[in-house]
């Protein structure tokens, strides 16, 4: 039985423009054990939500950071109990196919439970809502009406699901949406200067881009990438580039980048064609106030992780776009990550001793090396820096399940080196391997995979070893991105937004120290409770105002772009 | 949980956060924690089925089990051409000499974790001893301390040794021993009875 004294299943409506906070509508909200209805309008909204709070009191919330967003609009404080039947139902099918996908309409389906009510004649008054057009359209009564539908269908998917709840670990992830609200709420701060500039300019700049960039390659014609005249550039260059199975040469976004890697002379090409492709200026999503907001979409991916659109998040396009980025007056930002995350989670979790030594020691990369005798003891990054990248792209790729053609891609060497490589990766962390056999092993006989706080993956009809494999290390990742992103908001620390394994984090200059002190605290004491604890170090790289925040990837490509900007704009760069 | 609107209060939350830490929350991350350790819940061995009997491949890097419990004498008969090695009993080697040779089988293994047995022919009765012989059981015995490879040098007639001079990890041995090994090596390999097929056909029976 639910230990809770009151049980609040709630919906808000709400007007969501691109890169504002929301604008709540409406508030329907049902306490299931007393059966009273709560109804509220905007222009009803007071101080507090119109039911009791405190820890005895479960609030429920299908994808509730919308919920939770409203939360912060109104100054409510927090539920301190948050159960989202959307997150659990993600958990309990993580893996499977979801005939009507995730949305509230797919889980009733896919529980066999009446949909009426929820999507009937909805599509146009959401619509009407969510962009503020429904005044004159719609009447209050009908749109509470409408939000009360979903509450009685949430009820009713409620009560089914909760037989299949590990209700306290579930409310930890429910907790996470509180965190994610937050973030939303916060947003990134954009240069909205820069940004005009560039949407103004942005039509020019690419047909100047390609002259400039292509005259190293001549594959383009026009605004046309040329295949023929690729494979002529890569037969005189003598890259060996990945065909596809039809032999025709692989151009896709993931074998651009690790080709780029591996031969650094590609980056550039890669650079400009993601902007080409993927860059569209109009779709990053910046309120008024100058913040890039987006909705999170925690728990979307198949590791639990957040997957945030690409085209409207400011950490989703080409690296250099996120020079955009640029602190308000008299604020910083922090970008702080862990240091070596996936390889310090794969070590503690494993146990194995030597590659928690190699964690320990503050380059994990060259310690793998000295560790497999590579190199000597006394070996440094600057006197054996192309040793230790080697050994830093195999430790990389092998918690991924690459195999010897893959790493010899990677690294850009023969197959036979890559082959050596990951036999010393084997040969070093030998329980790190059974381990990692045992995870595997484990899939296949229970047919599912879980974290330390129990989000599973389903192996499902055709499980992929390489991605079971990787999961303890990606999906414990996000657990532990997630307790840290709770422990940090809740410490009142601003954090605009995550960055897989990173907090992009805002404060003013005298509260910068304390803020990167608190957060970083957070990342240390998540990284304990996850890992049982073995703590994870964190790095941080501090942007204060008046520069901008600069990916060091897309460096080089923000300065071509600005350069080309009419002179009288140049300043503002 | 709080909101982050009053930074004022962050030692106070600390505070707040650390006594929840302390108290048996059910709902405090620290209780919740489930195991990551696969090996112990997953309770899968590796079942060894295959033990091949063979000399070192020319490009293998091989080690030789050092403990004297993992290596014997046996008598063996060899069919070349299939390159097979087949164990006779005791019981028959009066009825047979002449068809096999003795053999020491060392147990060993190679840089991917295969287990195979190397046999090395014992010098005859007669004393003969060739240097394919000598320069195998040199190699053998050199493996027990390193990683070597041999390759065949027909000019010298005998084996080319090589030792790794980088310092490479000690191998990884199976659990089982050594008669459990011989038993998976040679459970189709062992010549018990006289209308053994492999007799059958020395004897041109077949």
């Amino acid at each position: 039985m639910i230990p809770f004294r009151e049980i609040v299943v709630a919906d808000f409506e709400f007007t969501a423009l691109p890169g504002e906070r929301p604008v709540p509508v409406c508030l329907v909200a049902h306490e299931l054990r007393s059966g009273r209805r709560f109804r509220i309008f905007e222009d009803q909204f007071g101080p507090l939500p119109p039911y009791v709070t405190g820890p005895d009191v479960l609030f429920v919330g299908f994808y509730c950071s919308a919920e939770l967003g409203c939360y912060r609009v109104l100054r409510w404080p927090m539920p301190e109990r948050v159960l989202d039947p959307f997150v659990e139902f993600r958990n309990l099918t993580n893996g499977l196919p979801t005939p009507a996908g995730a949305n509230l309409l797919g889980a009733l389906t896919y529980f066999g439970l009446d949909t009426t009510g929820v999507a009937e004649n909805k599509k146009e008054m959401q619509e009407a809502i969510g962009n503020g057009t429904w005044r004159g359209r719609f009447t209050p009564g009908e749109i509470l009406d409408y939000c009360e539908g979903d509450v009685i269908a949430l009820t009713r998917l409620l009560l089914v699901m909760l037989l299949r709840i590990d209700l306290p670990r579930a409310l930890l992830r429910g907790r996470y949406m509180a965190a994610a609200a937050a973030m939303e709420h916060n947003g990134v701060p954009i240069d909205m200067d820069m940004l005009e500039c560039l949407r103004l300019n942005w039509t020019a700049i690419q047909d100047q881009l390609i002259a400039a960039i292509d005259c190293d390659y001549g594959v383009f014609d026009g605004r046309t990438f040329k295949l023929e005249r690729f494979a002529k550039y890569l037969s005189a260059a003598g890259i060996p580039w990945p065909r596809l199975e039809s032999g025709q040469l692989d151009l896709s976004d993931d074998t651009f980048r690790q080709m780029a890697r591996a031969y650094p002379q590609v980056a550039p090409l890669h650079e400009l064609r993601s902007s080409l492709a993927e860059l569209r200026l109009n779709d990053l999503a910046v309120g008024h106030d100058g913040r890039n907001r987006v909705i999170l979409s925690a728990f979307r991916a198949r590791s639990s992780r957040n997957a945030p659109s690409n085209t409207r998040f400011i950490f989703g396009p080409s690296v250099w776009l996120r020079g955009l980025i640029k602190p308000p007056v008299g604020c910083a930002i922090c970008y702080i990550d862990w240091k070596q995350q996936e390889f310090g989670i794969a070590a503690a979790l494993s146990g194995d001793p030597t590659m928690q030594a190699a964690y320990r020691s503050g380059d994990c990369y060259l310690a793998f090396a000295k560790q497999a005798r590579a190199v000597p003891a006394d070996a440094t990054k600057e006197t054996y820096g192309t040793q230790r990248e080697l050994y830093k792209q195999c430790g990389l790729a092998v918690l991924y399940g690459i195999g010897a053609g893959g790493l010899a891609l990677r690294v850009g060497q023969p197959r036979i080196v890559a082959r050596n490589l990951l036999q010393a990766h084997h040969d070093t962390y030998r329980i790190f391997w059974g381990w990692s056999d045992a995870a595997l092993d484990t899939a296949m006989l229970t047919g599912s995979l879980h974290t330390v706080f129990g989000w599973q993956i389903q192996i499902g009809e055709r499980p992929n070893p390489r991605s079971l494999r990787n999961f303890p290390m990606q999906a414990n990742g996000a657990e532990m991105m997630r307790l840290a992103a709770c422990l940090a908001i809740e410490r009142a620390v601003e954090v605009c937004a995550p960055i897989h394994d990173a907090f992009l984090i805002c404060a003013p200059f005298d509260r910068l120290e304390e803020h990167i002190v608190t957060m970083r605290a957070a990342m240390a004491e998540a990284s304990r409770i996850v890992l049982g604890g073995f703590e994870l170090g964190t790095d941080v790289s501090i942007t204060r105002w008046p520069d901008r925040y600069m990916d060091p990837r897309g460096a080089v490509m923000w300065e071509r772009v600005t350069s080309l900007l009419p002179q009288r704009l140049r300043a503002t760069a | 949980m709080t909101t982050n609107s009053n930074p004022n209060t962050v030692a106070e939350m600390q505070s707040t956060t650390d006594q929840q830490a302390s108290t048996a929350d059910p709902f405090n991350p620290t209780n919740l924690r489930l195991s990551q350790s696969f090996v112990e819940t997953a309770g899968i061995r590796k079942l060894l089925t295959n033990v091949p009997v063979r000399k070192p491949s020319p490009q293998d890097f091989v080690r030789v089990h050092p403990d004297p419990a993992y290596r014997e004498n046996f008598p063996i008969i060899e069919l070349k051409d299939e390159r097979e090695e087949y164990i006779v009993v005791a019981d028959l080697v009066p009825l047979l000499i002449g068809e096999f040779v003795t053999k020491t089988l060392f147990t060993a293994i190679n840089r991917q974790g295969t287990v195979f047995f190397w046999p090395v022919r014992l010098p005859s009765p007669e004393g003969k001893n060739l240097d394919w012989w000598r320069s195998s059981r040199e190699a053998a015995e050199l493996a027990m301390k390193s990683w070597i490879r041999v390759r065949a040098n027909m000019n010298l007639g005998a084996y080319d040794i090589f030792q790794a001079e980088s310092v490479i990890s000690d191998p990884e041995w199976p659990q089982l021993g050594f008669w459990e090994l011989i038993k998976i090596a040679f459970r189709d390999h062992l010549i018990d009875r006289l209308d053994h097929p492999v007799i059958k056909r020395l004897r041109g029976q077949l």
